[in-house]
Formats: C-alpha cells, structure tokens, sequence
C-alpha cells in the first residue's frame, strides 16, 4: 500500500466484495442498515433544517416557543433583512470572497510547485525542507499572530484585506506543501525521468505532467484549504479593525450585544444565508472534491 | 538526468515563494514570539526580562496541568471517536451501500464545510435546558431520566464537546479512510473469500491491515487538529464553567490577550507546540514511516 | 470612504516590503514607551462592535452640535469585537498608533496600563483647560476615582445604577413587601420560590450578575472600602469575612432560588424570565431600561416593575443608599494624537454628549444635560433621581481585580451556585489569580 501507482488514483468506482448470498429474507437483514442509515440522514438532515426554521423566528418565539416548534410565520422575511442591512451581511460575503480566493490560489499555486520540487526533484537538503514545513502543521496559530500584527503594521498593510490573504496563505502551505509532496510520491518516477530523456524542461513537466496527475488531489487539497480559510475565526478576529472589511465569520459575532444579549434571529439568518450559500457550492463541486478525496487521500 | 531534475534554479523558482512566505510569515514569527517566552508584559507597559521564570511558571501553575489534560484527553478520546465513526462509515459505504454511497457520502460529509459558529449554536440549543427544554433532554424525559443541564458541568460538556466534533468531522474522516478501503484489490478479498473467510473475519485480516496506512494517515490528521482545538470549544463553551473545558490553546489565548501575559503565553504556545511535535513523531515511529527518505 | 482610497495605495509594499521590515524588526521585540504627538488626520474612534449607542451619539454630534468640529477634523469610526478588543489595544498601544478617541477596554486595568504608560490624556486637566470642569457629574466622578485610583482619564459615556429589579404584581401577589435587609430578601425569595415563581432570575452563562451580588454583600457587610483593601493586599478574599458574602450567594443557589439551569441561562434569558413574570426579581444595570422600555420584550408592563438598591446586611457597615455604579464603557483619548482639533472636538462633546445620548438613545450618561430632555419614560425618570440622590457610590466585584482575577471569578460563579465549587474554593482560586 505504500505505493500508490497511477491506476488506482485513476480509479473511481468502488470495487467491493460480490454481495452476500442471495435470500428471500435479504429485506429483512438489510432493515437494521437501512436504520443506520435513517439515523445518519436524521442527525445530518435536522440540524439544517432547524437552522433554517430558526431564521424564521422571531426573538420572542426562541424564548418562549420549545426548540423544535415550527416558526409561527413562514413568510416572516425580517432577520434576513435585518442580517442583510443592520448586519452588512452583503459586506462580510464579499470581504469573505475576496480573502478566500486569492489566499487560495496563491497556496495552491505555489504550494504545488514547493510539493514538485520537494517531490520530483532531486537535492540535497530536500528531506530537511520538507520536514521543516511539516514542523509548520503543528505550530498553533496563536503563536504567530503577535509578531504579524506588528509586521502588518509597520508595512503599513493594515486597514486592508493584505494581512489576511498574506497570513492564509501561509498558514495553509504547510499543509499543502506535505501532501502535495506525497501526491507526487504517488506519480511513477519513470514518467519523469522519460520525459528528462525527451528533452522536456523542468518547467514544462511541472505544468504538463506533474500538475495535470495531481489535479484532483489539488482539489481535495483546495477543498480542505478553501473550508480552513472560509471558516477561520481567529485571523479574522485579530487583523480586521475595521466594520468594512470583516469576514463572514467575524460578522457573526455581530449579533451579539454588549451584555451578552444575542439577536437569534439575524444570527440564525445569517448562518442560513452561509451555510446554504456554502451548500450550493458544495454540491456544485461535491462530484469532483468525492473523486479528488477518493483519487489521492493523504496516503503514503 | 540530473540536470534536469536537479536543476538548482528550477528548484529556486519552483520552491522558492513558497519558502519564502513560510519563513516570513511562520518561522520568524514562530522565533519572534519564542523570544517573548523570557520577557514579561505586554506591549502596552512594555516588557522586562524574566530569563527562565516563565518556563518556570509552567510547571507550578495548576491552570497548566488543567488544560494539559483537557487536551490530551480531548485529543485522545476525539482522535479515537471520529476515526472509528468513519471507519465504520467507510465500511458502511464500501461494503453495505457500495455503488449507491455517493447521496450519502455527500450529506454526510456536509457538516464539515460548516461554521463553527453555527455549528454551536445548533448543539447548545440541542442539550439545552433552558429556556427551553432541548431534543436531548426531552428525551432524557421521554424514557424517565431527569433533564441534565449538560453544560454546568466540566465532565458533562466535555461529552457536549466530543459529540459535536465527532458530528462535525466523521463524514470527512469517512471519505479519507474510505478512499483507502477502495484501493484495495479485488482480488484478495475473493482469494479470503475462497479460503473460507467472511464477516468479521474477512474486515479483521485483510481489511485493517490493509488500510492501516491511511488510517495512520487519518490518526496523524487528527491528533494535530485536536491538539489544536480552540474554535469549537471557544464557541461551544468558551472553556467555562470555570476552566474545566479549556485547552492549552483558549489558556494561551486567554494568557496572551486578555490578561496580557505575552511572555507566558507564548511559553504556553511553545508547550503546545513541543506536545504536538512529540505526538506527531511518536506516530510517525509508530508507523515506520520514513519521511526524510527520497 | 476617503479610507478606501488610501487603502489602495496602501497594497502596493507587497510581500517584498514585509520581508524586509520583518527581519529588520526581528531583534526588536520590545514595544511601550511614549512617542511624540502628532496631529491625527481624522477624530479616529475606536469603538466596542456591540455598543452602537455611543457610534451613534457621536455621529448624531457631528452632524449637529459639532459639524464645525467635525468639519476641521472628521469623525471616522472604527469597531472592533469585544472578545478581541483588548488584544487590539495592546497591539495598537505596541506600535503607538492609538486612535484618537477609544473604548478603554474589558476591564479597568487597561486604562491603568495605558495610563502607566504616559498614553492617556488627564481629562481632568484637559476639560479645566476647556472650562468645562463641571461637565462630569459628581456621581460619575467619584466613580471613576474609586475605579481609577482618584485619577480621571476617562470619559463617563454612561453612567448606571445597579440594583434589584423587582415585578410588583407578583410582589403583592404574595404579600411581599419591599426587602430593606438580607434576610428580608431571603424570605421574600423563599415566599416566591414556594409558589412556584423563580426568585431570581439570573444569567449564569455570563457570570458577572451573580458574582455582583457578592461584592454587593460585601460592600453591605463591611463597608464601601471592602474590595479596595483587597486591591491593596491589606485582606484576602479567603477571610472568613469575605467567604461569608460567597457562602450567602451560594445558599440561593443551593435552595434553588435561580431557578433549575442557571448555567445554561445566557442573558437574554435572564432579561426575559424577568420580562415574562416567570422571575420576581433581577438584579441588573440601569443600562437594562432600554429593554424595560420596550414593550415587545417587556410582557409584564414598564409600571409594573420596581426598583430597590441591594439590601442592608443586618450588622454591617455598609448601608442601602450606597449604590453600585458604573460609568459603561469608558472612552479615553490618546495623548499622543491630543492636538488643538481634537481639543476643541472633546469641548464640544463634553458639552453636549450627556444631552444627546439622553435625547436619542435614551442612554443616563456621567455627563451633565445641558438641554433638558422631554418625555423620558418614567422608569428613566425614577432612575435618574435615585443617581441624583445618590452621594456615595460602590463599584462590583471585579472592578479593581486584574484581567485574569476577572475572567476567574465570572467563570467560576456558575460553579458557585450549582454548589460544583464551594465557596471556599471560589474565593481561593480567585484570590490566587488576584496575584497579591
């Protein structure tokens, strides 16, 4: 199992055992995993759907109403306006996708060139490197904020979306950079070294060999990237000063009063307008980032 | 060959950025705030050296020893409950579900991509008690057990805790192992098969150790996201009551930024960091994988 | 947004600029220090993201009272999260690039490290410069010298009587008069709890409520100086003296007198046990009659709720008119950007925030009005005479503790009263934290 050769990553489809021997009682030996699998649908499923019953309510309502009452009006559109206007929720969105993507496509860019010639190429010292951005993966990232808010600072980049593309795209290269690298453990040498002999440049097999074999291990790897980032608390929390350029999820601590006082409401409507916004997304993406998770996984 | 793929100035244009914003953005923070572990203060009243007192404080700190074993036991019980609930989903997907696992896969999976924020929400409001009573304890009632108010507790919210992170991460766990589990070939399940083995004896002596790799694989992942906890017991529980629920990370967090202990905090940050290297090595042995090998 | 303009230039020292600052500045850990004043190029206030009333009274000024302040110096508004507040502080005290105008913090103690370090302005001084000496009321003032240790580098943005809330229906329900002792008040609890009504309500989940009836004990049993001798090491939170007030909080919770879940309870839960009937009383802030005033929230009517300060302990040295206050949100200014401007901007905020917020937000400030307000609704009017009666006012529990002596005590005080601590315990841990 230590080597992943080309077909298996290439291999979608599940190959498992023939099925158990025929019966006329298969229904009823298959009825305690299809509980199972009620059970799984129920546990995912409702939460969901409480959250978008909760946007629905109104304060008295999650006060007074039991948890799982169905809101009174289901036309009551007000925490959504409210999240929108009092809650510059638009704002948030688009801070939010203006941080996320260039973060990402900087370290999936250069963390797959770092992962290539860490991988493919042979040096001298490639085994320290790559075992000093593994080091990386451990360190909290509490550890780091001090220091970068005053770097942020002095450069004066403050004030602008810069510390949190810049600080994401580190934060997240170790990771990428690791498996990265073992992707391209997976990739049969021969493939590389025929193409040497073919008179292929380095660059060229990068980007003609070396990042088409791994494209759906990018993938997984900028799923994994792309939910870290989308979700991130503390960085957010520490570099944004100011209201226009907060992140969704610093936005959600908006609700939030002085004392304590929660606005349930907006903050559920808000959450909803995330998290099925992430939902569409992720359906959209869900057949390819399945075939990347399935393709490469971190596996050695 | 060699000049090729030993070319030292591809090598520099192809590592080179990635190298160079790790540097600057993590190691010389890291020895940055290393150096903050023999000062004390912050910068509002300015700093003084200390020398080795913090490292010192460390180990005479009772918070310390508090946090230490919330982590290691979070880590630990956390790490063996979602890398056995995807297992056994994986397995489920693999042997049970087969050509029809994508729906379910995919929904299962979902509760990764959300916020935490959210996600804690959801769980207070599923164990609560009050104001209203919440589905957990309502049934609780339903079978005769009085209401647990599952968060005044330290030894209660930790399972709050558990349960949700467990929630959240199987469906992503699940995936992972289950890519290993499609790797293997079919044709030793059919020669186990030939040679009498089924159920319980075919998962045990060819599926596990077939997937002991990813599962490794898996275990590492989460032992370092574990040890790392902070978002979700920050929103679920904000370490209360008390500190009974704090890891090191909230303590570092708390010691740094709202006592103004830069100095200590940052000694925190450097015992959390030593702990997950140790883990994260203890693994790899375990393992007998070796990384630095070409 | 003139910012947004100056943001995009701001990109251009790209990766390449922060390379080389960060290794320049590698050897130089250590920040504090004073640094010269500069005339600030906007009226830059950095604000709490949870309290809007103070943004919105400052903008209402700069469009009205102050416009031609704020024509010589803009106002420009900036939020950050409470959770993360202090730490931006500290890191913006670090590089001495303090706003004009801030919140001064979660707890008292960052204004005093601010204060420390040369960064704030004496209001005190700056205000007699402006003639405007009498623009803080008594009341407010004498609460921040207790806070402040008698030093006034804090502006009084609000200024709030505590006490007990009480709902008069239920009181004369059950035949309970209005408690002027503790015990009177452990007996009206117990009358209220045998009938089914939750004495209290209270929100454990954030702590503080509960450990304000501590200090309030303590301030009633042995005087208005009791948390200030602990302040100066002269007594211990773990004398048998002090773990008494921990004990007699302790025993309404063991009786049940918060109601079942007092952990789980978060805010506003509390405020809506109290607004619903289902609580009898609720020891709260005058910052609460926002709530009160709103009849959506306040099912129980605005008359029907009463006010009394925390009772008299029989035999101690406290008394009943000795109020807790508290003076909100404290802004402070930074010395360093303190120009002729941002004078002239505090002249006419002095003069006409007190008015203002009053008018408009329906916020009790520690400043003076200058223009009476009309139409107050009469729970704010009643709140308003009892500040004005008031000659000596206490601080709460945490006031004078440090950051981490705070965050321990509001953290363990759920513990407290589910009896997961004893007091004992709760005292010690806290005064461990306490550091002196």
């Amino acid at each position: 199992m230590t080597d992943t050769t080309l077909e298996t990553v290439a291999r979608p489809t599940v190959q498992a055992p023939e099925p158990q021997r025929r019966s006329p009682l298969l229904w009823v030996r298959r009825i305690p995993g299809w509980l199972v699998v009620a059970v799984l649908l129920i546990a995912v499923g409702y939460p969901l759907v409480w959250l978008l019953m909760g946007s629905f309510k109104t304060q008295a309502e999650f006060l007074n109403n039991p948890t799982w009452a169905l809101p009174e009006d289901w036309t009551n559109f007000d925490n959504y306006v409210e999240a929108f206007t009092t809650g510059n929720l638009a704002v948030y969105i688009k801070n939010s996708i203006l941080a996320t993507l260039p973060a990402l496509a900087l370290t999936i860019i250069i963390g797959v060139a770092a992962g290539f010639a860490l991988e493919v190429m042979v040096w001298k010292g490639r085994g320290t490197v790559l075992l000093l951005f593994l080091a990386g993966i451990m360190v909290p990232g509490q550890m780091i904020l001090l220091p970068l808010f005053t770097i942020y600072f002095q450069t004066g980049l403050t004030g602008t979306l810069w510390p949190l593309i810049i600080t994401y795209t580190a934060i997240g290269l170790p990771l990428t950079v690791f498996m990265m690298a073992t992707f391209f453990r997976g990739v049969p040498r021969e493939i590389f070294e025929a193409a040497t002999l073919d008179g292929a440049s380095i660059y060229r097999q990068f980007r003609s060999i070396g990042f088409p074999m791994v494209k759906n291990a990018i993938f997984t790897v900028a799923l994994v990237q792309f939910f870290f980032i989308w979700n991130d608390l503390l960085i957010a929390l520490t570099f944004t000063n100011r209201d226009d350029l907060r992140t969704i999820q610093v936005g959600l601590l908006n609700f939030t009063g002085e004392f304590g006082q929660v606005q349930y409401g907006p903050t559920f409507a808000a959450v909803c307008v995330n998290v099925f916004g992430t939902l569409i997304i992720y359906l959209f993406l869900n057949q390819r980032v399945m075939k990347g998770m399935t393709a490469g996984a971190v596996k050695g | 060959m060699n000049r090729v793929l030993g070319d030292w100035r591809a090598v520099t244009v192809l590592l080179g950025p990635a190298l160079l914003v790790y540097t600057l953005v993590m190691l010389v923070p890291i020895f940055w705030s290393l150096g903050y572990t023999v000062f004390e203060g912050n910068p509002i009243i300015g700093f003084t050296f200390v020398g080795w007192d913090n490292i010192a404080a460390l180990f005479t700190d009772p918070k310390i020893g508090d946090a230490l074993v919330f982590t290691v036991k979070y880590a630990l019980v956390l790490t063996v409950g979602q890398v056995l609930a995807g297992y056994l989903l994986s397995l489920l997907y693999v042997f049970w579900l087969r050509k029809a696992s994508g729906l379910i896969r995919t929904l299962v999976f979902f509760p990764v991509v959300l916020p935490t924020v959210a996600v804690a929400l959801l769980f207070q409001a599923l164990f609560a008690i009050a104001p209203q009573i919440g589905p957990v304890n309502a049934l609780l009632n339903a079978v005769g057990i009085e209401s647990i108010d599952w968060f005044a507790s330290g030894g209660t919210a930790f399972w709050v805790i558990i349960i949700m992170d467990i929630w959240r991460s199987m469906g992503f766990y699940a995936v992972l192992l289950y890519a290993g589990l499609v790797d293997i070939p079919e044709e030793l399940f059919e020669s186990a098969r030939i040679d009498g083995a089924s159920g319980w004896r075919l998962v045990r002596h060819i599926v596990i150790p077939l997937s002991l790799p990813v599962l490794f694989s898996s275990i590492i992942f989460s032992i370092n996201g574990t040890l790392k906890v902070f978002d979700s017991v920050l929103a679920l529980t904000n370490g209360g009551p008390g500190n009974t629920t704090t890891p090191l990370t909230l303590y570092m967090y708390q010691t740094s930024f709202t006592y103004g202990e830069y100095g200590y905090g940052s000694s925190i940050a450097l015992l959390l960091t030593i702990l997950c290297l140790l883990v994260t090595l203890f693994i790899f042995r375990s393992s007998r994988r070796d990384l630095t090998k070409g | 947004m003139t910012t947004a303009r100056k943001r995009a230039r701001k990109i251009v020292p790209l990766i390449a600029g922060i390379g080389a600052t960060a290794l320049a500045l590698t050897g130089c850990t250590s920040g504090g220090g004073g640094g010269e004043a500069t005339a600030p190029d906007s009226f830059s206030y950095l604000s709490f993201a949870e309290n809007t009333s103070i943004q919105d009274t400052l903008t209402a000024l700069s469009e009205g009272e102050c416009s031609a302040e704020n024509e010589a110096l803009a106002l420009d508004i900036t939020t950050q999260p409470q959770a993360s507040y202090d730490q931006q502080l500290q890191l913006l005290a670090g590089q001495n690039a303090l706003p004009v105008l801030f919140a001064s913090g979660n707890t008292p103690q960052v204004a005093k490290d601010l204060q420390k370090g040369g960064k704030l302005v004496d209001v005190e001084q700056a205000l007699e410069d402006l003639d405007q000496s009498d623009a803080i009321i008594p009341a407010a003032k004498s609460t921040i010298d207790a806070l402040y240790d008698g030093e006034q580098y804090v502006l009084p943005t609000e200024f709030n009587v505590e006490g007990i809330w009480y709902n008069k229906q239920l009181f004369a329900d059950h035949g309970i008069e209005v408690p002027t002792t503790w015990d009177e008040l452990v007996a009206a609890a117990d009358t209220l709890n045998a009938a089914g009504v939750i004495p209290f309500s209270a929100d454990g989940q954030d702590g503080w409520p509960l450990t304000r009836l501590v200090g309030n004990y303590l301030f009633r049993t042995l005087g208005p100086d009791a948390l200030q001798r602990v302040a100066e090491g002269e007594a211990k939170l773990t004398d048998p003296e002090y773990v008494e007030a921990a004990a007699a909080v302790a025993e309404l919770g063991d009786k049940g007198y918060f109601g079942p879940s007092v952990t789980s309870i978060d805010y506003m839960t509390a405020v809506n046990q109290f607004l619903t009937g289902q609580a009898g009383m609720f020891y709260m802030g005058s910052w609460i009659l926002a709530n009160f005033n709103d009849p959506e929230q306040n099912q129980i009517g605005a008359e029907n709720i009463g006010f009394m300060p925390f009772p008299e302990v029989e035999g101690g040295e406290g008394s009943a008119d000795q109020l807790a206050a508290n003076v909100g949100v404290p802004l402070a200014l930074s010395e360093a950007s303190y120009s002729d401007d941002v004078a002239s901007w505090l002249g006419c905020f002095a003069e006409n925030f007190g008015s203002s917020s009053l008018a408009n937000q329906g916020v009790i400030t520690g400043f003076k009005v200058a223009t009476p307000v009309e139409d107050l609704p009469p729970l704010t009017q009643e709140v308003q005479s009892q500040i004005e009666a008031t000659t000596q006012s206490v601080l709460w529990f945490e006031a004078l503790f440090n950051a981490k002596a705070a965050t321990t005590s509001q953290t363990n005080a759920s513990q407290l009263v589910t009896g997961a601590l004893s007091p004992e315990e709760f005292m010690e841990t806290v005064q461990a934290d306490l550091g002196n």
